[in-house]
Parts: structure tokens; sequence; C-alpha cells
């Protein structure tokens, strides 16, 4: 081996704890973008491939009714390939558990399986015949329903009984929800039910006819023309919506998941490796100056100034193949788990965790390129030493006065100690400020998960305790008289009841436009808080709409803009209403009218389809069987799911203040080790004066706090910055996160940064205790 | 036989700008210096000789004149072809010895070496300083005068025209130097390479076969010594 990399190895054995706390930063980057983006990839190959092999629905029609025989009208429409017709409904499923409420859809398969949305098995299944069914595996897997079991749904009030005789995936349903109200899947609470044709028109009283489309287009360019043309053709059948593929629930979920992991796998890695360069970067000047006279020699040994800087650079490399190598393996291990924990939420069976060498390559790529710029940014000024001038001592750094010793005032206050602790964190100001740099972005970093906690919880509580204060929604199987209201009141024990109705429309701007339902409630309603962007109560007029925030962005509409509303009940025309107020709403997003007003516009007079109730009975055993009732749902039952839901939630926010914590700790812990050494001679003259080691470490450690205070309050404009981004990426139809900011956030990010600072201060206290000082006194050698 | 000088100086000039005085370290310097010889440079501290010592090494660029070594102008060489003389003909020896902490003593002799293209056996070199025993200990575990027998192996095994000493024993007790200046001297009569002390130890200037005296940047002797007296009996 060359001399010169036998002296490199031992190098980096003599400072091996600076060594390892940036590997391990490298690693950590690595891991996460090899993971994210191993998994991203496996998980969008294998959904495409899953798509195409299950021919997934282009376009997703919802309507009243449609007689089969009109489906000719959509197959005859420029570039549907295939066009499939079914019946699909939402009903309660018998259990065994009283307590327990499981509903099903029950979706019907026409014979064969299908042109569209083909269901998958690895198993061959039988033809389905009268009163068989096929469920869907995950809810299969939840309740532990096998082959050959009875299951028992209530349709139309009437109990049924059905043998199930397979169990199939459907790319429909990769991702099990309910609707767009869930917020996670319940696969034990809700499943789909594949039946005949026969067996579902003549249960739900669809003889001859369907209420929902499937089509496939030639070319997935053509989807937005044969969507509008549908509309127009289908226009007498009672459309309620027409949902592309990209707006279908599970697909779009999938893909958002996607487009958060490509982000964190791009956003992460890049933070930390820019954290490694600050370190290396250090390190490397230091060392350099540390090694001025080693470099003098080598100089005049006749080593070239290429040689020797190649030498330290190699230092950088070492670490970053070095972590990169043990991130690559991690990564792809933990590509492994995140494979296995997105399968828990989504079913995709051809789901393969391979490797992509591009990905390796590209990580391999990066990180050196990384290491190679911050090792030269540190290692540069091995050009400046001269062979000749190396060989004097060096002369003592200029001590100068520093500017804070112009602010009179407050410099005559300070204790010697703390005159000494200023001067010395301005000693270097290009390392100041790098550590600085580095400390604010660990201190922002540790600022998104607390963010996200009181956020996501935030969300949650505003909703459901401000925004929205009802026991229950229930939703009525078809529109009804108002007069339904005093049925109701008579079956509950007290409580309060408010009509409404909530209906999908399409709403647009010019060119923007998007699907949302429309609910009218009174008002006066006891149950809806509506409050505007400046956080100021309103209450709904008397004409005009209002909407969220994020249905006037996606449709730049400003108060007072007016709003296309395009109308699928059959025989109703198009309106256009005034925008009166954007509203918050982060659960969803909806547009509110007065109820009366939406009657005389939209729907029908005197027609209902819903009810806000207030009511501390167990509705949800009460209406199972009730006629007339398509569904009841609890807002105590979803606060129990999202409390579920919060301990995933701790976890990874627990993981993310750990990232945080260990850029903070690698960046103290060098610089500590570094200022240490580079003050040998003159905390040994410290120590033979007198002053003891607990000293010295407080000194140390007041110049640490002082700069990660610096650090924490520059770190809050870039703490804000990184919020702003997250809730940005997070905002979508399904739900936005409200910018809840408070000093508490900061507070408790800075206490996370200042306990990761301090254990690296302890960490290297080790250090001050091996300052023999006689031996730092005399010694010159490097 | 006319002999032909190995190593010319002529006219030879250093200033440097120290504020608003003009320091001259050199201030045309001139003599020469045949192959073989063992030549030391005798001068107080601020005499100049260290910068003449650097120039002639390949480290420094004087401010005018011109250094010929092997009938190569060296000062007129760029920066890559500095390092190219240093790395093949020039071996250096320092005061503070300047070996690399965290190599072996074997380790530093290989570091110089292993960059040149006609070097000597590491082992042999190691043996004629008489470290054979030590040669797999650190620095730190080697007396200073151990410590200038690397320094002076690793001068030597580059196998290069001249070795050029800066104040060799300037750290060594008086034995240690004297056993220093004999190892010198030794490797100049059996290798037969030209060996350049500078000292401000009147005493050593005995040993020379040329002694060139310095004061103020400027040359105030040159004297041949055809009868030189061996290290062992300088005393001081």
């Amino acid at each position: 081996m060359k001399k010169l990399n036998k002296r490199l190895l031992r190098m980096i054995k003599s400072s091996k704890g600076q060594f390892i706390s940036v590997v391990v930063i490298i690693m950590v980057a690595l891991s996460i973008f090899i993971s994210f983006s191993t998994t991203a990839v496996n998980m969008r190959n294998a959904i495409d491939y899953y798509y195409e092999e299950t021919k997934l629905s282009h376009i997703h029609v919802q309507l009243m009714r449609i007689p089969q025989g009109a489906l000719r009208q959509v197959e005859s429409i420029e570039g549907v390939t295939d066009v499939q017709g079914r019946v699909s409904f939402d009903v309660p499923l018998k259990t065994d558990d009283e307590e327990e409420k499981v509903r099903i859809r029950i979706i019907s398969l026409p014979e064969g399986g299908g042109k569209v949305n083909r269901l998958y098995s690895p198993q061959t299944i039988d033809e389905i015949t009268q009163g068989n069914a096929i469920l869907i595996k995950q809810f299969a897997e939840a309740r532990n329903i096998m082959p050959g079991d009875i299951i028992e749904p209530y349709i139309n009030g009437r109990e049924h009984s059905l043998k199930v005789i397979g169990v199939a995936s459907s790319s429909e349903f990769v991702y099990l929800m309910e609707n767009e109200q869930t917020m996670m899947p319940a696969p034990e609470k809700f499943g789909v039910v594949y039946v005949t044709e026969e067996f579902a028109q003549s249960t739900y009283g669809y003889k001859g006819s369907y209420n929902e489309i499937l089509i496939r287009v030639k070319d997935e360019s053509m989807i937005d023309d044969v969507a509008d043309e549908l509309d127009k053709r289908l226009d007498k059948y009672g459309v309620k919506r027409i949902i592309k593929r990209e707006d279908q629930l599970s697909p779009k979920i999938l893909s958002q998941e996607l487009m958060g992991l490509d982000m964190m796998a791009a956003a992460i890695p890049v933070l930390f490796l820019i954290v490694a360069g600050i370190i290396i970067s250090i390190v490397l000047s230091r060392m350099v100056s540390n090694d001025r006279m080693a470099i003098g020699v080598l100089k005049a040994l006749g080593y070239s100034n290429r040689e020797v800087l190649l030498h330290y650079l190699k230092y950088a490399l070492s670490i970053g193949v070095t972590g990169s190598l043990m991130g690559i393996v991690i990564g792809l291990l933990l590509a492994g788990v995140l494979s296995e924990i997105y399968a828990m939420f989504f079913e995709i069976p051809l789901l393969k965790v391979d490797i992509h060498y591009v990905y390796i390559i590209y990580s391999l790529f990066l990180t050196s390129l990384f290491c190679i710029a911050s090792g030269l940014m540190g290692a540069r000024h091995v050009l400046g030493i001269t062979p000749a001038e190396s060989m004097r001592p060096e002369p003592p750094k200029s001590g100068k006065h520093i500017f804070i010793e112009k602010i009179g005032f407050f410099w005559r206050r300070l204790s010697f100690s703390w005159k000494m602790v200023i001067r010395n964190i301005l000693r270097s100001k290009r390392r100041f400020i790098f550590l600085v740099m580095g400390l604010a972005m660990a201190f922002a970093i540790n600022t998104v998960p607390v963010y996200m906690w009181d956020s996501a919880t935030g969300m949650f509580y505003i909703q459901f305790g401000q925004f929205q204060k009802m026991d229950y929604i229930i939703g009525l199987a078809k529109p009804m008289n108002e007069d339904v209201i005093y049925d109701m009141k008579g079956l509950l024990k007290g409580g309060k009841l408010e009509p409404r109705i909530e209906y999908p429309f399409e709403i647009s701007n010019g060119w923007r436009k998007l699907n949302a339902s429309i609910i009218g409630i009174p008002r006066d309603t006891k149950f809806y808080e509506f409050r505007n962007e400046h956080d100021k109560e309103v209450t709904l007029p008397e004409k005009g709409i209002f909407i969220t925030e994020y249905m006037a962005k996606a449709l730049n509409i400003k108060k007072g803009d007016r709003v296309k509303v395009k109308n699928f009940i059959p025989g109703k025309d198009d309106m256009y209403f005034e925008v009166r107020e954007i509203i918050k709403q982060y659960l969803g997003a909806n547009a509110y009218m007065d109820i009366d007003y939406m009657r005389e516009t939209l729907t029908e007079k005197n027609m209902i389809n819903g009810l806000s109730v207030a009511s501390k009975e167990d509705l949800k055993t009460k209406l199972e069987d009730a006629r007339n009732i398509s569904s009841v749902s609890s807002i105590d039952d979803m606060t129990k799911t999202f409390e579920e839901y919060i301990d995933v939630m701790l976890l990874s926010i627990n993981i993310m203040m750990l990232f945080g914590g260990v850029l903070g700790f690698a960046l103290i812990y060098n610089s500590t080790i570094i200022s240490i050494a580079e003050r040998r001679m003159e905390l040994a003259a410290l120590r033979v004066m007198g002053f003891d080691k607990k000293e010295i470490f407080w000194m140390l450690a007041k110049e640490n706090s002082v700069i990660t205070v610096i650090a924490i309050f520059l770190g809050i404009p870039v703490g804000i910055g990184m919020i702003q981004g997250m809730a940005d990426t997070f905002n979508t139809e399904l739900y936005s996160l409200p910018m809840i900011i408070t000093p508490k956030t900061f507070l408790i990010a800075g206490l996370s940064t200042l306990l990761f600072a301090a254990i690296a201060q302890l960490a290297a206290l080790k250090k001050i205790h091996n300052i023999n000082f006689i031996d730092a006194l005399k010694s010159r050698i490097s | 036989m006319e002999k032909t000088p190995q190593i010319k100086v002529e006219n030879l000039s250093k200033f440097y700008q120290m504020g608003e005085v003009q320091v001259k370290a050199l201030d045309d310097v001139s003599f020469e210096i045949y192959e073989g010889e063992f030549v030391v440079i005798l001068g107080p501290s601020g005499s100049g000789k260290s910068t003449l010592l650097n120039i002639m090494g390949g480290m420094d660029l004087p401010t005018s004149g011109r250094v010929i070594i092997a009938d190569e102008e060296i000062t007129k060489y760029n920066d890559t072809k500095l390092t190219a003389y240093r790395r093949d003909k020039v071996g250096f020896v320092f005061q503070f010895y300047n070996l690399m902490a965290n190599l072996t003593a074997r380790e530093n002799v290989e570091l110089a070496a292993e960059i040149c293209k006609d070097t000597m056996d590491i082992d042999e070199v190691l043996e004629e300083v008489g470290l054979s025993e030590r040669k797999d200990h650190f620095p730190s575990q080697l007396s200073g005068g151990e410590q200038q027998r690397v320094a002076i192996a690793r001068a030597v095994a580059k196998n290069p025209l001249l070795i050029l000493c800066d104040e060799p024993t300037g750290a060594l007790d008086f034995t240690t130097g004297i056993l220093i200046l004999a190892l010198l001297r030794k490797i100049n009569k059996k290798m037969n390479k030209t060996v350049v002390v500078i000292t401000h130890n009147m005493a050593v200037g005995g040993m020379g076969d040329r002694i060139i005296k310095m004061r103020s940047g400027k040359i105030t002797e040159i004297k041949e010594n055809p009868d030189p007296i061996p290290p062992e009996r300088i005393e001081w």
C-alpha cells in the first residue's frame, strides 16, 4: 500500500469519532434515498402492470339508472374500447357481534369476469353463480372469512345469504376505503363483495339496468374528450359523477402517496448531505491547518500539490464511500420493510422488491460529488502552503477586536469568561457561519414533525370540535320529503336534528374545474361553524355559496367571483353562484349553501337526502335495519380511528426528531473536538494556570450553547419555510394541513436541538480529559 | 584538469517587502560547489542562510540571480518542474526532523522513496543509519537523535544529487549532534553525495571541505579546507 494511503488510514483511525459521525449522516441520507426511491419505483411498476393486467377503467360513471341497452350509446363514442355496466350499492352485513357495524359494497360482475376492472386472484375461482359471491381479499383476511363460509348482508331491509366461493383482489380497491371522508382503510369494517349481475339487479331493484358504467379508452390522452362526450350523452340517465382514473379514490391516494415518497426521497437526503458536507469541510480545513508542517514536508519531498490535495480529498471520499455503501445496504433492507408497511395499507398483489441499480449508481455518484466538493472547500488551503514557510512556526492568529466590543455598554457588562467565549466563537467567522447554518437546518428539521403533530391533531379536532358539531350524519337511501325529520324525531329520545342535502357537482371557473359535494344546510345551523380566511366567524348568506380554501386555490377564485355549477340531475340547468366567503375546512373539500336556496336552484323543493344529528344514543345500532337509510356515520367512530392512527404518526414523528438530532449531534461533536484540538496549547496553558477540567468543559459548553441558540433563532424562518413546503405538498382535496405554528412548535424543536447538542458536548468530554498539558506545551510535532 | 562545479549560484538576491521596509534576505550571493563536497554554510540567525538553502532546494524562488544544478537552471523552473526537482534530485534534513507522526520509521523513509524513480534499498539505508532495530517504531517512540537518523535515511533513500541539511543538530544534545554529523560525513564519503549543512555553530565549520560564511545576506568569506577535522574531534 502507498505510504500516503497508510497515513490516511491512520488519520481515519485517530479521528474515528468524527469519521463515524459523518458516515452515519451519509448512511442515513442514503438509506432513506435508496429505500424510498426503490419502494416508489417498485410500487409504480407493480401498479402500472396491475392496472393493465386487470384492465382498470379509465372512466368510472355513477348515475341514477341506465337500461342495459343504452350502453351501446357509450360504445359508439370515438376512442372507447370497452364498456361495462354494473350495479353497485352499500349495505350492512350481519355479524356475530351485535355491537359491531360492518358495511359492504355489493358489486355485480358480468359472466366470465367482464372486460373492465377484472378481479385478480392467484388461484382460479369458479364462475360465480346465483347465491355465490367472491370477497375482496383485504376484507376476507381481516375478518378471517374462508371460501365456503356464508355471509349475510341486509339488502333493502331483507336478509340474504351468500356463499363465499373465492377471494380476490381488485385494482379498483388497492386502497380500500368506503369514501373520501374515511381517513384510513379499516378492512375489518368495510369490504367489497362481488355477485352475479342477476342477484344484484333483482335484490336492489335494478332489473335490466345499471347504476355504474366502467369505460376503457384506446389512449389515455382521450380520457378528457370521452368524459365530455359522456356528459352530453348520459345526461338523461341522471349522471351523478364522471370520475377519471386520476380522480378515483384508490388510484388518487396511491399516486399522492407515491408523490410524497418521491419528495421525501429527494428532500431529506439532500438536507443530510448538505450538513455532512459542512462537517467534512470544517474537519478537513482544520486537519489541513493542523498538518501544515507535514504538508510542507511532503511538498519538500517532492509530492505535488495535486498529490497532497488528493490525499486529503481521499479522506472526504472515504467518508462518502463508507457511508454510501452502508446506506445502500441498509436502504435495500429498509426497502423490503417499507414495502411491507405499504402492503399493510395497499393491496398490490404483484409488488416485488426489485433492486434498481441506477439508484445505487446515482447515489454513489451524488455522494462522491458532495464529498469531493466539500472536501475541496475544506482542503483547498493545501495549495497555499509553501514548503519553505511551513517549516517556520505558525505565527499566532492575529487577535482582533470584534464588532460586539463596539457596543460598549453591553461589552463592559460581560464577565471575563463570557468575553472569551464570544471572542472564541468569532475567531473563525467562516466556521461559525457554517456551523450556525448546519445547526439552523437541524433545528428546522425538528420543527417539521412538531408542526405535523400539531396540525394533524389540530386538523382533526378543529374539524370535529369546532367546524362540525353533530354526533352523526345520516344518509338517506333516496331523496325524501323533509317531513322525515318528524319521523326521526319520534325515533330519538331527545337530541337535535337538522336537514341536509349533499350532492356531487362539477364546479368550475373557466377551464378550471373540480368535482365536489355541495352541502345544503339551514342558515341558522347549530352544527356548522364557518370561519373565513381571516379566522372570522361567518354565517351562510341567503343567496350565494361558500367554498373552501383548497377549492378557491384550485379554481383560482376570490371572494365575490362567480363559479359555475354543473348539474347532473336530469332536467336541471347549470347555474352560476357568487362566492360569498372562502372558508377553512381541513378534512375534505366541500361547498356550502343555504338549504332552501340550494333546493330552489339545484335540487327539488322540500326534498332532503340526509340529516345531521346530535344525540347521545347509539344510532348505528338503532337505525341499522331502518329502511331508507343508507348510511350512519358516527363522529365518535372517526375519532377512534383517528386516535389509532395517531400512534403510527407518533412513531414517524419520533424518527424525524431523531434525524434532526443526529445532525445536531454530529455538528456539535465535530466542532467541539476540533476546537479542543485547535486550542490544545491554549487549554493546556489554562490548565497550567489552574483552571480545572470542569471549568474548561463549561467554557466550551458556553460557546456551543451560544452558537446553538443563535442557530435556533436563525432556524425559525427556515423552519417556517420547510413547514410551508410540507403544508403545500399535503394540501389535497382529501385534507389540508392547517398552518398551526405557535411558539410551542419552536420551543419543543429548540429543546430537542439543545438536548442533542448537550449529548454531543458530553461525548466530547473525553477529549478534554485526554489533554496532557505538559506534552501539549512542549510538542511541536504535528 | 579543471573540475566542473555541480552547483553554481550566480548573483542571487531575495528581497522581502515588510510593510514599508525592504528586507534583503540575500544580497547578490555567488559561489560554486563541486560534486562530492561537504559544504558548511556558517552564519548567525538572520544571515540569510535558510533562504539560500530554500532556493537551492527548489522550495523558494529568488528575486534575481540564478542557481544552476547539474547544468540545469532551476531558478527558471515552474512549479511542476520544481516539484519534480525536489522529488528526484534533493534530499532534505530539517532541524525539527519533521517526520509524519502516524507513520513508522520505515514508512517515513518509504514515503519519500516511493515517488522517486531510482532509489536505494530502504533496509540498507536504515542499516547504514543504524536503525534496523527500530524501524517499526513510530516517531513518538524514538529519541531525538533517532528521529534525525530517520530524517537522514529519508533524504538518502531518494538517491539524490545533493543533501541539504538545515541546522541538523540544532535540536540535539552535543553527543547526539556529533553522531549525526559523523553519519552525514560517512554518507558523503561512502556514497559520494554532495552534502550542504547550514548552521550557526562555528565549530561545525571545521569538518567541511568548503566553508561559506554569511552575514546580513552577504557572503563574507569562502574558504577551501583541504584538511577537514573528523566530526568526532569537534567540540563546542
